[in-house]
């Protein structure tokens, strides 16, 4: 939990004076954060703050958008990605996201995982059963499924639903994963085993999670960032953040003034 | 409310008149007027069609004759002929439709989508004896000047396919009736798959864009995937419209009883041949009787669709 204060990690992603806008709203206000790799960075603040904005940029699903826009600057992996002749489809890929509401293809279990797989990469069928397999036990879904892969998704309950949304994510082999509140949709077993499941993924993966559950970024995350309108107030460890906090803002919301 | 006056039979009793009960009263005969009006429709039909199913029985389906002069009637080859052309309208307009809704829906920006989807609409209200014109005037000559000619010569060489695309270029045939049809049915059903891409979930595409799909696969393995029994009945509602056409179509069909491979033939359809030939037709005749069949058939035919795209309309949104 404390590896950020003993030695600094190399960022995955540096956004540096980041604005946003929504037409005229301007949604973000040069906002500059790094996301440190191997590392769960928690984004929390009341709603409509901008950390959802934020994920929406690190991805670029705001272009699908006309109206959206992003100044500033977004590197990952030495690239401004907000630049003009980024290839979507490819930072998509490497850049994962999970949305707040489990999203399964109208497909089957199988395929849902496979189609992602498929997309980028070119395997052949053992190898992407193999791939379909790793992942969902590393969802801790495979028990579940292992009979029925070929059965529509959305007969699984909406826990399992989340999870497989999860394995179609990390099977593409993204360096970084999005979450948009993962858990808010789900009942507290599912969501245990959702943060449980974050514990392990740090270990490969740069993860981003957007939670309006204080509990959960007080559990899961390295480093916690406060977000109020607009504007990042406070980017700390999750220990500091909770404890001591530095703002007075970041203080009252943290102990259920306002948002 | 006069709260003094309550008491236990009040309250039991119609509140002020019987207001509601004659509104309840004549709404439900308007809607049984709908049932009835179909229902007496159909009878009327069936009733009327009586003498010429006595005279030729259930042949007369497949029956390829009209002859008013022997008295012989058949509603073979204006079946196929409603049948083709239907089918190739919508060969035409499905694809056409399909590549409208996603534009409008995936790529247009909002703005230009907006007025492309109000000109749509516009090109649905316009009248088909507006289509029956322009189709006569415009259509024929130019398919029997340069599509026809360039066609047989080019497609009608080619072996399987080559009989659909041969004989002489009249210019109206069941070619140009299918495209008329296609022309008036392709805004009707863009339209219906514009609202079926619209009703799909934002985060379903997000997600699908966010595995870092292209926009085609996008379109291709998602959203046609989940909005299919909707596409489809909303193209049975096409089909529906094409089958039932008359005066667009009876302008370019060439009015011929004819059965044949060439698609530049000259055909006939139910609908065309009973506008052309019910006027003169006395009442009570063979021939009335005859075409009153061949309306009957139509209204089977069309009908059956209909209720086919109903079916799978529904089959949806229970499903979902």
């Amino acid at each position: 939990m404390t590896v950020a204060e003993k030695q600094p990690v190399p960022a995955a992603i540096s956004v540096r004076n980041l604005d946003f806008y929504y037409g005229a709203n301007h949604a973000l206000k040069n906002i500059s954060i790094d996301f440190p790799q191997g590392q769960v960075t928690g984004m929390i603040g009341p709603s409509g703050c901008g950390k959802s904005t934020l994920l929406r940029v690190l991805n670029r699903m705001y272009d699908l958008y006309p109206g959206q826009r992003a100044t500033g600057e977004v590197i990952f992996d030495g690239c401004n990605i907000l630049g003009p002749r980024v290839n979507l489809n490819v930072l998509r890929a490497r850049v994962g996201m999970v949305f707040q509401k489990p999203t399964p293809f109208p497909m089957s279990i199988y395929d849902n995982i496979a189609f992602g797989v498929r997309l980028h990469e070119r395997l052949d069928r053992a190898a992407i059963e193999a791939r379909v397999e790793d992942v969902l036990k590393r969802v801790a879904l495979w028990s579940e499924v292992r009979d029925r892969l070929h059965d529509s998704a959305s007969a699984l309950s909406g826990g399992q639903q989340q999870r497989l949304c999860i394995a179609r994510t990390i099977a593409t082999r993204p360096e970084v994963v999005l979450l948009d509140e993962p858990t808010s949709a789900l009942d507290p077993v599912s969501t245990a085993r959702i943060e449980e499941l974050l514990d392990e993924l740090k270990a490969d993966f740069t993860i981003a999670i957007v939670t309006h559950n204080l509990q959960q970024a007080a559990r899961c995350a390295d480093q916690v960032a406060f977000f109020y309108m607009g504007e990042v107030v406070e980017v700390d460890s999750a220990d500091r953040m909770f404890t001591a906090p530095r703002e007075n803002r970041t203080q009252d919301y943290i102990t259920g003034r306002f948002g | 409310m006069d709260r003094s006056a309550t008491s236990p039979s009040a309250l039991m009793g119609v509140a002020r008149g019987n207001g509601d009960a004659v509104f309840a009263a004549i709404v439900r005969c308007a809607a049984a007027l709908i049932l009835l009006g179909l229902g007496g429709m159909v009878a009327v039909m069936a009733w009327g069609a009586r003498g010429a199913f006595a005279a030729f029985g259930p042949a007369f389906i497949i029956d390829r004759a009209w002859n008013p002069v022997t008295q012989h009637f058949g509603a073979a080859a204006p079946v196929f002929g409603t049948l083709v052309t239907a089918l190739l309208a919508i060969a035409l307009a499905v694809p056409l439709a399909f590549g409208i809704a996603v534009w409008l829906t995936e790529i247009a920006s909002a703005r230009i989508a907006g007025v492309i989807g109000t000109l749509i609409q516009l090109l649905a209200a316009v009248p088909s004896i507006i289509f029956g014109m322009w189709g006569f005037a415009v259509l024929v000559p130019f398919m029997a000047h340069y599509v026809e000619p360039f066609a047989s010569h080019t497609l009608g060489r080619m072996p399987g396919i080559g009989p659909l695309f041969r004989g002489a270029p009249y210019g109206t045939g069941f070619l140009t009736g299918g495209m008329i049809l296609a022309v008036m049915i392709t805004p009707f059903i863009s339209a219906v798959m514009r609202d079926v891409f619209l009703s799909m979930p934002a985060v379903l595409k997000e997600s699908a864009y966010g595995l870092g799909m292209t926009r085609w696969e996008v379109v291709r393995r998602i959203i046609l995937p989940w909005s299919r029994t909707s596409v489809v009945g909303g193209i049975m509602l096409g089909l529906g419209r094409a089958l039932g056409e008359t005066m667009a179509i009876t302008f370019v069909i060439g009015n011929a009883n004819h059965i044949g491979w060439s698609l530049f033939s000259p055909g006939n359809t139910i609908a065309s041949l009973i506008a052309l030939e019910f006027p003169e037709s006395a009442m009570g005749s063979l021939k009335f009787s005859s075409l009153m069949a061949a309306g009957f058939l139509l209204m089977l035919i069309s009908l059956g669709t209909l209720v086919c795209s109903r079916l799978l309309l529904r089959t949806r949104s229970a499903g979902r």
